[in-house]
């Protein structure tokens, strides 16, 4: 299928918050407890609408562990929108959280949407970070924020969808110099919207079209 | 048209042998050599002429006069009329084959001993071939055979195949030339006994685009497209992104343009680009790579004598090896299939295509190292050994587990050995007793951090971490694999339990991410915890510094891995270069774990015991990076990827890679690169054992874990 844009995501966080488990409920509709652990980084894809348009969200999914940090960043380039993954139940993982936004900020395009997910919110029970801390450091740092589960499917769907209406206003709001593709934005046919896991159309061919 | 039926079929043969050969070699490797392969290729079909497929796919040139008399002079790729005996009728002929230029003493200094010939240059419609034919029956007493003439013939190779002629003038002497191809060899040097180096360039020049090197006024580049032929096969070679160069003649306004933005954007498949056509200055005054690998082609082109030794010893090595010249031939014949991926640019990049093209590639590719061989089995294994237990000869060992790897029987076996966990010269009764010791050791290590009660670990963050972040690897490793599938698998605690007394006993290191997925083939295959420890431990003396906390080992890797895509595939590197890629973070996967991820369970258990031989080189790793990278650099270059869709594209070759054709390709470059490549690598390159041993662990943060 081809789109009308392409947006490119990376997914960020320390390790075992579930990154790789929320990319595959968005990409596949499923959860899969036992997924390998990251190396480097991985990738997913999946076509979704907003205002009427064919939007291919391309989703690069990074290893956590501080080790990989100097390798992870170099992820950053030319990202549209960043999902910031802390467990719940992992107090440390929401301490990280500063870092994280510290590499972000350092490392990617000003513009750059940050969606920050508190993670496994089916575990209410062995919750260790009160939705009103996630809430209060997604405002200080201008972050969008929701609480998901990657197990329950609860707000993934949502998570993804409005990072990508955030940025596609900020492209209706001509933030974006969207023919710099160092913004994580490429430009395709405004083509027909179709089921997930379309292919990348023509990204320069199509530049033309779309106002 | 009219054409006597002899050229008609002639003009059958050509392009299919053009199109099969040529194309494909340089798809493959621009380093390694034309010449070997074509060496190659010639004992091939010589080796092959009795077999009845061959014989019945050329039938019908059988009853051709011609034809037979040129088989008999040991081609059977005759491709022009390159036999000197019909050089009257083809100079002339109606479809077009014309000598332009033949010059008679001209010889090649392989040995001690010269082999003279004659040198042709002839035009067959627009393009330009040369060829160097030996004289038969002079050589007589030089004790080479027809066979070792024939290795150094040369047929027929189209200018658009050459990158360069470098005249040398020597103060004493014979001038001399060296032809060196577009695919990265050279053809020996050919000294001109009776002069008529000038009249050989000007005849060239008459025919195709030749400029003399801004850099080297004894070097001249050729360009020519004007063979329509050519230009089909270079637009497959490099979809899309080909800087044709062509000469101004026949270049339409667009093309122009087009290959002036090409040119500019520095990419460049191997021919020398002439950005002066286009009306533009050089940008690039010096370019050190392209110098550099044309220094290393030139090189290459005085150690053909090493590569005919190869090459002979193959053979030699092949048939006492059992493999019958029909399997030979049978895989020439798959390789010479006529390529099929020539829509490849008109191809969108969607995902799922992008992988059956790389399959397509896959098949394309030409190999040139040593055929695999069976895996070692028990009965072969026994005669490695003495009485005792002892491994003779470990390098021949070695070598016989490159080219072959082991039965999975016989790898917990072998294992330890290759490790260096177990010396080659201890006998059975030395490994029993040493594993008890270490079995002890390994006890006491373990007994450190069991010892810790939770009441103590509630203070020590570090370990708790550590422990944490163990636990939450080992469930994630190799789950779908039988031995450490389902829940409460026994085995999966084994893993942890190693990994923790890993960062016991190097507790600077530690644990990182990525260890995990090295130690899991190790316990499958040992299947005893202390003795999968201590391998574990010796293969950590060599990639330990993969883990390091500044990454060093990796960015060492990465940088010689560089330096070796530079020497060995110039285009390539500057490709990468262009597109800022150069810091090879997409192989990071391949070598941080191995190509663990890249290829089936039991394919990497081979692929790591044939690395663990060390045997062309300790780094033959970065060899495969090379390979894999040149295998699909058309599809690379072609596609224009940046970084993103490259680390993309690596990603996604994960179980795509065919391991034997790359571990010969490796095998091939490695040879190529010899010790130029060597010395690309800096000391101490893991898996090399560290130079400073201890520096390597020093961590600087506190936080790690």
């Amino acid at each position: 299928m081809s789109y009308a844009y392409l947006f490119k995501y990376i997914i960020i966080g320390d390790t075992g918050v579930g990154k790789s488990c929320l990319l595959l409920q968005f990409t596949d509709k499923r959860f899969q407890p036992v997924h390998d652990l990251t190396i480097g980084v991985e990738f997913g894809a999946r076509m979704i609408t907003i205002d009427n348009k064919p939007i291919k969200l391309q989703i690069w999914d990074t290893a956590g562990q501080e080790s990989f940090r100097s390798i992870t960043r170099s992820y950053y380039r030319g990202a549209a929108g960043a999902l910031l993954v802390y467990d719940i139940t992992r107090r440390e993982t929401f301490n990280h959280l500063a870092s994280w936004l510290e590499d972000a900020r350092q490392h990617a395009n000003a513009n750059m949407t940050i969606m920050l997910i508190g993670n496994k919110c089916d575990l209410a029970h062995r919750r260790a970070v009160s939705t009103e801390e996630g809430e209060q450091f997604a405002k200080e740092h201008g972050l969008i924020f929701m609480e998901a589960s990657a197990k329950t499917a609860q707000n993934v769907e949502e998570a993804f969808i409005k990072t990508a209406a955030t940025i596609y206003k900020k492209i209706q709001d001509g933030l974006f110099d969207v023919s710099n593709e160092s913004y994580g934005i490429k430009v395709g046919y405004g083509g027909i919207p179709g089921p997930s896991g379309g292919r990348d159309g023509p990204s320069a061919a199509g530049r033309g079209c779309c106002n | 048209m009219h054409y006597p039926r002899y050229y008609r079929q002639k003009r059958l043969v050509l392009p299919f042998l053009l199109s099969a050969y040529f194309p494909a070699t340089r798809i493959f490797f621009s380093f390694a050599s034309k010449i070997l392969l074509s060496l190659f290729l010639t004992d091939c079909f010589l080796l092959s002429a009795k077999s009845p497929m061959l014989d019945s796919d050329l039938h019908d040139l059988s009853d051709d006069a011609d034809y037979a008399a040129s088989q008999q002079q040991g081609s059977a790729s005759v491709m022009l009329c390159n036999d000197s005996t019909k050089q009257s009728s083809s100079s002339s002929d109606q479809d077009g084959a014309e000598i332009v230029y033949s010059k008679d003493n001209v010889a090649i200094h392989p040995t001690q001993f010269a082999i003279s010939g004659r040198l042709k240059l002839i035009k067959q419609g627009s393009s330009l071939f040369m060829t160097w034919i030996p004289y038969k029956g002079h050589n007589s007493d030089n004790g080479l055979s027809d066979k070792d003439r024939n290795l150094y013939t040369i047929r027929a190779v189209p200018f658009t195949d050459i990158r360069s002629i470098r005249r040398h003038t020597p103060a004493l002497g014979w001038q001399y030339i060296i032809v060196v191809l577009s695919s990265g060899l050279a053809y020996p040097p050919l000294y001109f006994y009776s002069g008529g180096v000038k009249e050989f360039l000007a005849t060239i020049k008459q025919h195709v685009l030749l400029v003399r090197s801004a850099e080297d006024a004894n070097v001249f580049l050729v360009n020519d497209f004007q063979s329509t032929l050519q230009r089909t096969l270079s637009s497959l070679e490099l979809p899309r992104a080909v800087p044709l160069a062509c000469g101004p003649s026949n270049m339409s306004e667009s093309t122009l343009k087009e290959n002036q933005e090409r040119n500019d954007s520095g990419v460049n498949n191997g021919r020398v680009s002439v950005p002066q056509f286009h009306g533009r200055p050089r940008h690039k005054v010096h370019d050190p790579a392209r110098d550099l690998s044309i220094q290393v082609l030139e090189k290459f082109s005085l150690v053909t004598k090493f590569a005919r030794e190869t090459t002979s010893q193959l053979f030699r090595e092949n048939q006492t090896n059992g493999f019958s010249a029909n399997e030979r031939r049978t895989h020439i014949q798959t390789n010479l299939d006529p390529p099929k991926a020539s829509s490849v640019a008109e191809k969108n990049s969607d995902e799922n295509s992008a992988n059956s093209d790389s399959r397509e590639f896959d098949e394309l590719s030409l190999v040139w190292g040593k055929p695999r061989q069976p895996p070692l089995g028990s009965e072969e294994w026994i005669t490695f050994l003495d009485s005792e237990g002892r491994v003779t000869n470990s390098e021949a060992l070695r070598k016989r587990i490159f080219y072959g790897g082991l039965d999975h029987k016989l790898r917990n076996e072998v294992w330890g050995l290759l490790l260096g966990y177990y010396p080659y010269d201890s006998t059975y009764a030395e490994r029993e007793f040493l594993k008890s010791v270490k079995k002890s050791e390994y006890e006491t290590i373990k007994n450190q951090w069991q010892s810790i009660s939770s009441a103590q670990a509630k203070r020590f963050t570090k370990f708790r971490e550590r422990k944490g972040l163990i636990e939450k690897d080992v469930v994630r490793t190799d789950r779908s694999i039988t031995f450490y599938e389902g829940d409460d698998n026994p085995n999966v605690n084994v893993l942890r339990d190693i990994l923790l007394t890993y960062s016991f006993y190097n507790f600077d290191l530690g644990y990182c991410q990525g260890m995990s997925d090295l130690l899991s083939p190790i316990l499958f295959v040992i299947d005893d915890e202390s003795e999968a420890f201590w391998c574990f431990v010796a293969l950590m003396e060599r990639l330990g510094p993969n883990f390091n906390r500044d990454q060093n080992g990796m960015h060492s890797q990465l940088f010689a891995l560089s330096k070796l895509v530079e020497m060995l595939d110039s285009p390539l590197h500057n490709y990468f270069k262009q597109r800022d890629c150069l810091n090879y973070f997409f192989c990071f996967r391949w070598i941080l774990i191995q190509f663990k991820r890249e290829f089936e369970f039991e394919k990497t258990l081979r692929l790591w015991e044939v690395l663990w031989t060390h045997y062309p080189s300790e780094h033959l790793h970065l060899y495969v990076c090379v390979a894999v990278l040149k295998r699909f650099r058309s599809k690379i270059m072609g596609e224009e990827m940046d970084f993103d869709s490259l680390l993309k594209f690596i990603n996604e070759l994960s179980g795509h890679i065919d391991l034997d054709a790359t571990l010969r390709d490796a095998e091939a470059l490695c040879i190529c690169a010899g010790e130029e490549g060597a010395a690309r690598i800096p000391p101490g390159t893991p898996p090399s054992l560290p130079v400073d041993d201890g520096s390597f662990y020093i961590q600087q943060d506190d936080e790690v874990l």
